[in-house]
C-alpha cells in the first residue's frame, strides 16, 4: 500500500482510512507492507501490529508543490524497488494521485496489478482553475487509466470518477469508509471535557471538525451561529482542525457579533476529539463537497446527533431524520434549522442517536470494508494471471 | 446576507508550505531565513515577518544550531501545510 499520509502524519481522511484497512487486512492474514513519507519523531521503518511500515525521507525538495510530489515519489519508488526484491508482492494498492508515480511505476517494472482508491478529485475539492489544478487532474485521470481496478467510498464518488474520467462502471467499485467501534466504547466525564473546553453545564456545545479549508463549508456554519443564537441564546460553538482558511473564517466569526460563542480550537490529539465529541450536544457538518465524510460517521459512533449537508457521500450513509439530519448545503438558514430540530425534541434526537449507532455497528466496520478490498486484490490478481 | 469570495492563500501559508516542500522539517534540516529567502525568492525582511507570525501560530520553531538561527517547520505545522493539499 503507498499512501502519502499514514499516522503520525495524519490531516484528512486518508492516514485513518490506510491505517483501519491495514489493520484489519493484517488480521485477515494478510501481508501489508505500507509506503509512506517521513514524519519527525516516526521511525524510518517499524512493524507494527504485523504492519511492516517504511517511512521516506524525500532527499531532496523544491519549494514548488508538484516539483515535490515527483522528487518524493521518486524516493518512495526506490523504496519499493529495494523491497521488492526481498518480498514478492502480489499487489500495489495507491491512494489518492499524491503517490500514484510510484504505484504506476511499480506496476510496469513489478509486472503486478495495481489498485488505485480515488478519495476526491481535484475537480471536486477546488475546480479546475490554475495550471496545478489541471496537472493535478491529469495525474488523476492517469491513475484511473493505469488502474487495473479503482476504488471509491461513495456513490456519488462513482459518478463523479466515471463522469469526470469517463470510466467504464465495471473498473470502479464502490467500498465505503469504516470506523473503528471500539475508539467510542467507554464513558467520559462530559462535565470535566466541557470544562476543560469552557462550556458551562446549562450550554449546549454544538462541535464542527474538520480541515478548515474551504470544501469544508465552515463558513456557512459561521454565518449560521446568529440565527442559533436568536432562538438558543445557551449555544456555543467549537470549531476543531487547523487548515490555510483558518484566518479567513476567524476574520468571519468576528463579523457575526457573536464571537465569543465561537472557539477555534487548531489541531486536537485523536483520543481527546473523542472525549469532545461524545461530550457534544450535536455534531456539525456542514460541507459542500464530500466525498465520503468520515467524521460525520465518526460523531454517529460517538452517539452525538448529527446534522450534515445534502452532498456526496454523507447522503448514502445519513438517513433523514432516521439516522440523523440532513441540511442543504451552503445554506446558513437550513443549518439553524437542523441544530434546532435536534435541541427541540430531545427524545427524538436520542432515537437518532440509536438508530445511527446500530447503522455504524452493522455496516461500517473495518473488518467487511477489508474482506470486500481483499475480494478487489484477488480478481485482479486472477485478471493478471490470465493475461 | 453577502458572502465575500474565497480569499487566496496566506502569503505566509505559502513560505510555510515551501520550508515543508524544501525539507526544513526538523532541526538538523532547518535553514537561516537568509536561506529561506533564497529558496522562496522573498526578501529576508519579509520572510523574517511571517516566519515571526508563524512561530507565533506555532506552526515553525527557532532553533540555535552552533550560534546560528534556524527555523524548521513544526509537526502542527507539517498538518497545516498538508491541508492545502488534501
Amino acid at each position: 500500500m503507498v499512501t502519502w499520509e499514514y499516522p503520525p502524519r495524519v490531516v484528512g481522511g486518508i492516514a485513518r482510512h490506510c491505517e483501519g484497512l491495514a489493520k484489519a487486512l493484517s488480521n485477515q492474514d494478510h501481508e501489508v507492507h505500507m509506503f509512506t513519507l517521513d514524519f519527525p519523531g516516526a521511525p524510518d521503518y517499524e512493524e507494527t501490529e504485523k504492519i511492516r511500515i517504511y517511512r521516506t525521507r524525500s532527499e531532496v525538495g523544491h519549494p514548488n508543490f508538484l516539483t515535490w510530489v515527483l522528487l518524493f515519489n521518486h524516493f518512495i519508488e526506490k523504496r519499493i524497488a529495494g523491497t521488492s526484491r526481498l518480498v514478492d508482492f502480489d499487489v500495489i494498492h495507491v491512494h489518492d494521485w499524491l503517490t500514484a508515480p510510484a504505484g504506476i511505476s511499480f506496476k510496469h517494472f513489478g509486472g503486478k496489478p495495481l489498485v488505485f482508491t480515488a478519495h476526491s478529485t481535484e475537480n471536486g475539492r477546488s475546480g479546475l482553475h490554475i495550471p496545478d489544478s489541471f496537472t493535478i487532474d491529469g495525474f488523476e485521470w492517469w491513475s484511473t487509466y493505469e488502474a487495473n481496478k479503482i476504488i471509491v467510498t461513495s456513490g456519488s464518488m462513482k459518478g463523479e470518477v466515471c463522469g469526470h474520467f469517463n470510466l467504464p462502471g465495471s473498473k470502479v467499485e464502490i467500498i465505503p469508509n469504516a470506523i473503528d467501534p471500539h475508539a467510542y466504547e467507554g464513558s467520559v466525564d462530559k462535565g470535566a471535557v466541557r470544562a476543560r473546553f469552557g462550556i458551562q453545564p446549562h450550554e449546549k456545545l454544538i462541535l464542527c471538525v474538520g480541515r478548515l479549508v474551504p470544501q469544508k463549508g465552515i463558513e456557512y456554519l459561521i454565518h449560521a451561529v446568529p440565527i442559533v443564537a436568536r432562538r438558543r441564546p445557551e449555544t456555543k460553538f467549537i470549531i476543531a482542525g487547523d487548515g490555510w482558511y483558518r484566518d479567513h473564517l476567524e476574520w468571519l466569526a468576528n463579523t457575526t457579533g457573536h464571537r465569543w460563542r465561537i472557539a477555534f480550537t487548531g489541531f486536537i490529539p485523536d483520543w481527546d476529539l473523542v472525549a469532545l465529541t461524545k461530550s457534544a450536544d450535536v455534531l456539525v457538518v456542514p460541507s459542500i463537497y464530500e466525498p465520503f465524510g468520515i467524521v460525520a460517521l465518526e460523531g454517529m459512533a460517538a452517539g452525538v446527533p448529527v446534522v450534515a449537508s445534502q452532498v456526496g457521500g454523507l447522503t448514502e450513509f445519513i438517513e433523514h431524520d432516521r439516522t440523523g439530519v440532513l441540511v442543504y448545503s451552503r445554506n446558513p438558514e437550513s443549518i439553524a434549522w437542523g441544530i434546532d430540530h435536534v435541541f427541540s425534541n430531545p427524545g427524538h434526537a436520542e432515537w437518532l442517536v440509536k438508530n445511527a449507532q446500530e447503522v455504524v455497528r452493522k455496516t461500517y466496520s473495518w473488518e467487511a470494508v477489508a474482506k470486500r478490498t481483499a475480494k478487489v486484490y484477488k480478481e485482479v490478481t486472477e485478471q493478471q494471471q490470465k493475461t | 446576507m453577502s458572502f465575500t469570495p474565497p480569499p487566496a492563500v496566506p502569503e505566509e501559508f505559502r513560505v510555510l508550505s515551501m520550508m515543508h516542500n524544501i525539507g526544513a522539517i526538523t532541526p538538523e534540516r532547518s535553514l537561516t531565513a537568509d536561506e529561506l529567502a533564497q529558496w522562496t525568492g522573498t526578501d529576508a525582511s519579509t520572510v523574517k515577518a511571517y516566519l515571526q507570525k508563524l512561530r507565533e501560530g506555532g506552526y515553525v520553531e527557532l532553533v540555535d544550531i552552533s550560534g546560528t538561527e534556524k527555523y524548521h517547520v513544526t509537526r502542527v505545522g507539517i498538518m497545516k501545510v498538508l491541508t492545502l493539499y488534501s
